[in-house]
């Protein structure tokens, strides 16, 4: 048993040494604005020659060329072998490998919701002691994702699992500053004001909205977050949460209200590109190309931070796409609610070097390194916000610092069977014609059968 | 048929007519692919691929300097072309993007506020504006792109990191994990044809049975045993997989190909004092060789296309991926809508099989028919 340990562990760190010989850390230490002293700090208390810390997540493609950038310094610090890999379909992956005993030491969960899953199963191991009181300290709004990374384990205990690195301001709605200008349309700073623009770029011509439902089996998943959203911004916060938790049945007329405030923007023909028959075929992906086309084929497009990922090639912030916030309506006071998401880190598989990993990501400097390449927003306040790539990042960072209510994405939250099942096909049928009272009914009616 | 005296049909053509319509319409999805391969994602959303061989008209963006605006008295003005340096040819113009095509080359345009801008054929331009300028103005134009294919994709796929391995890779699990399947089957396709023992049927309606038991269900159990007994994620355990899904099929196809082999040979091979395994290699073995090689091929094209299996029973790491993984997990990963890869990785992925199947094709159509006619 041992032997073959030992084989596997030189094996790995064979691969991994071949790997990173390919990737160059694109900072040298001691420059730029990055709080180094964490780092050189963490390097002297750790050496860990020999030992491998084995990651699983969500990221590919050039994400993952980023990650593995970032890793590398966790790397050199401490002599590990930190060996990660992405993977298109993580959500099975994780599941088939930790149930069969072949986990990796690491997993980065896109959903809080599966982690909870696989924590009440036991296949999770918590965080070393302290770890809450360290974000509850050193994270904006602390105490939240010390919650949303607190779940019950088999005994329904409930135990700190998660520490969230990376994460996603959703409340932004896209648009090209040239087309706005050229027409001579002002930002709307209020719900109403949203819906008058709307309006007034249809009289003009124009389709206000795109729209995108498509990606994969995962279809739908965009219009659960404009449910959210909507949610947010005619409700109060509690009552988000008590939906979230099914305290509030699904089929509430708070919730269905909810769902047809969405249905106002994807329902009408004359406000998305193609059609309200469109919404749901559009691949989440390609929806906001409209915004770039001559002439545009939209103005507007709700989406999270992550999605100048899919702009054409070349596309710069700031001066051919920028963003607004996503607003809330002037007349119902419920302040500026703000929505996210984030990518949790939980150990499937303890070891030392895995616990000195966790301790890496407390440092500013694993944050920084990322943000420095962009496309990545923290809420470590620990970190000098000057190593964000873009500018446009740094307002992100803004908006999420100027919320007056944070919620996180509720769909990620729920079970999986509703929050990446019944709830993303209920809004496909919501957006072909089904009337959101039956809908939300259908979605209630699988919760209950879970239950 | 000719050699059929007075029945040549008078509608051959007929058939011949709907043979090329059905080849022709099953290949339309593949000359489709082959053609998006050579394009790249600009050019695949602007127009379909039946389109490619003609030019297209196209909307394009400029922005002209406003530090090179001169003040003539009355306007600001600022000339030049929009074409730096390379030639074009402008077929329509404006200057708002929600109305690029208003104006026809050489007319003059009235924009908002009394500014005005003319642009010729050939990308001369003029922008008058009775104010100051302060923001580099828009110009919008079509022009005619002429059609352009290149291997660029085909070039981000070959020359990506780790493509020459994952290659191997998979060269490493596919050739074991179609040899070791067959070996095995034809030994028990020679026993459940040929040799009498009890419970015989039993075994054959097992064997059917398993045939419809879909593999998804066995791979976390299978999984766990592999760790149990220390196998792990690894290349031998990703051939058992491998062998254990593909033998029902296998096991099946030749049983039922060598049970139609004419009993005389066997019994009189018998008779002279052969013994079973003399009566197999002598006689069963190389009578059985199409449906061998359908089977192989079969096997190969299932195993070369996997992604599921190999995704759950080797290591993540990525020099352990397959060609499947690769290009699902890495090239296209977070670029879903990156059309011109995907069809280009298709191409690259089908070479080999491409090359299996037309080498081995003649067995192919004779081992289909293993075991339906007697």
């Amino acid at each position: 048993m041992m032997a073959r340990f030992y084989v596997g562990v030189g094996a790995l760190a064979l691969w991994a040494g071949l790997a990173q010989a390919d990737g160059h850390q694109p900072f040298a230490v001691g420059e730029g604005d990055f709080t180094w002293d964490s780092y050189t700090e963490f390097a002297e208390k750790y050496d860990l020659t020999g030992q491998t810390v084995e990651i699983t997540g969500p990221w590919t493609g050039n994400e993952k060329e980023k990650v593995d950038k970032a890793f590398s310094y966790f790397a050199s610090a401490t002599g590990a072998t930190v060996n990660y890999s992405g993977s298109d379909s993580f959500e099975q992956d994780i599941v088939i490998s930790a149930r069969s005993g072949s986990a990796p030491n690491l997993a980065v969960f896109p959903q809080p919701g599966l982690a909870a899953d696989l924590a009440s199963q036991g296949l999770l191991t918590p965080l070393p002691d302290g770890t809450a009181d360290w974000i509850r300290d050193n994270y904006a709004a602390g105490q939240s994702w010390v919650d949303l990374g607190t779940y019950a384990d088999a005994d329904g205990v409930d135990q700190m699992y998660g520490i969230f690195y990376r994460v996603d301001v959703k409340s932004l709605v896209w648009y090209s500053p040239i087309a706005f200008d050229e027409s001579g349309y002002d930002i709307p700073e209020t719900m109403e004001e949203l819906k008058e623009l709307t309006d007034l770029i249809v009289e003009d011509g124009g389709t206000p909205w795109c729209i995108g439902l498509g990606s994969g089996a995962a279809t739908g998943w965009p219009a659960t977050d404009w449910v959210e959203e909507m949610m947010l911004r005619t409700q109060s916060p509690e009552d988000y949460d008590a939906w979230v938790s099914n305290e509030m049945k699904f089929d509430d007329p708070k919730v269905v209200a909810a769902m047809e405030e969405f249905g106002y923007f994807a329902l009408n023909d004359a406000y998305v590109d193609g059609g309200a028959s469109a919404v749901a075929n559009t691949d989440f992906r390609d929806s906001p190309s409209g915004l770039f086309s001559i002439p545009p084929r939209c103005y507007m497009h709700r989406q999270a931070s992550f999605i100048p990922a899919f702009f054409p090639e070349g596309t710069v912030l700031g001066e051919d796409v920028d963003f607004f916030y996503f607003p809330a309506y002037a007349e119902k006071d419920l302040g500026k609610p703000v929505l996210g998401a984030g990518t949790v880190f939980a150990i499937t598989n303890p070891s030392e070097a895995t616990n000195a990993f966790i301790e890496f990501l407390k440092t500013p400097i694993a944050h920084e390194l990322w943000m420095a390449q962009g496309g990545f927003l923290t809420p470590h306040a620990g970190v000098n916000t000057d190593t964000y790539l873009e500018d446009s990042l740094r307002a992100q960072g803004d908006i999420l610092l100027n919320a007056t209510t944070f919620r996180f994405d509720g769909s990620d939250l729920m079970p999986g069977e509703i929050g990446a099942g019944a709830f993303w096909s209920g809004m496909v049928d919501y957006t072909t014609g089904a009337p959101a009272a039956e809908v939300a009914k259908g979605i209630q009616d699988r919760w209950d059968a879970i239950q | 048929m000719d050699n059929i005296a007075g029945t040549k049909s008078s509608l051959g053509w007929a058939v011949n007519i709907s043979v090329v319509f059905l080849v022709v319409l099953w290949l339309i999805p593949t000359v489709g692919l082959l053609v998006s391969s050579f394009r790249d994602r600009d050019q695949i959303t602007a127009t379909g691929w039946w389109l490619s061989p003609f030019a297209v008209e196209q909307n394009y963006q400029v922005s002209i300097p406003a530090e090179e605006a001169r003040n003539d008295g009355e306007f600001f003005v600022i000339e030049g072309n929009i074409f730096s340096g390379g030639e074009g040819e402008v077929l329509r113009f404006g200057g708002r993007r929600a109305a690029p095509t208003e104006y026809a080359a050489g007319e003059t345009a009235d924009l908002r506020r009394d500014r005005t801008l003319t642009l010729q054929a050939n990308g001369d331009f003029v922008y008058r504006n009775p104010e100051e300028i302060t923001r580099d103005p828009n110009i919008y134009y079509s022009t005619a792109t002429p059609p352009s294919f290149s291997l660029d994709n085909y070039r981000t796929i070959l020359f990506s990191n780790n493509m020459d391995v994952a290659f191997i890779n998979t060269f490493t699990v596919t050739i074991p994990a179609t040899i070791i399947p067959i070996l095995i089957a034809a030994f028990a396709a020679y026993a459940l044809a040929w040799m009498d023992f009890r419970g015989r049927g039993f075994l054959i309606a097992m064997v059917v049975g398993l045939l419809v038991v879909p593999l998804q269900l066995a791979l976390v159990p299978l999984l766990q045993l592999h760790n149990q007994v220390g196998i792990g994620q690894s290349f031998l355990g990703i051939w058992l997989a491998h062998t254990g899904f593909g033998l029902p099929l296998a096991i099946y196809l030749l049983r039922n190909y060598m049970v139609g082999l004419p009993r005389d040979i066997i019994e009189s091979a018998k008779v002279d004092g052969a013994t079973d395994f003399q009566v197999f290699t002598k006689i069963v073995l190389p009578l059985s060789f199409p449906a061998l090689a359908s089977f192989a091929i079969f096997q190969f094209l299932w195993v070369w296309n996997d992604l599921l299996v190999a995704k759950v029973f080797l290591p993540s790491t990525a020099e352990s991926w397959v060609m499947t993984v690769k290009i699902a997990d890495d090239l296209l990963g977070s670029r879903g809508g990156d059309w011109g890869i995907l069809a280009g990785a298709a191409f690259i992925s089908i070479a080999v099989p491409l090359v299996v199947f037309f080498t081995m094709q003649r067995y192919l159509v004779r081992g289909l028919l293993a075991g339906s006619v007697k």
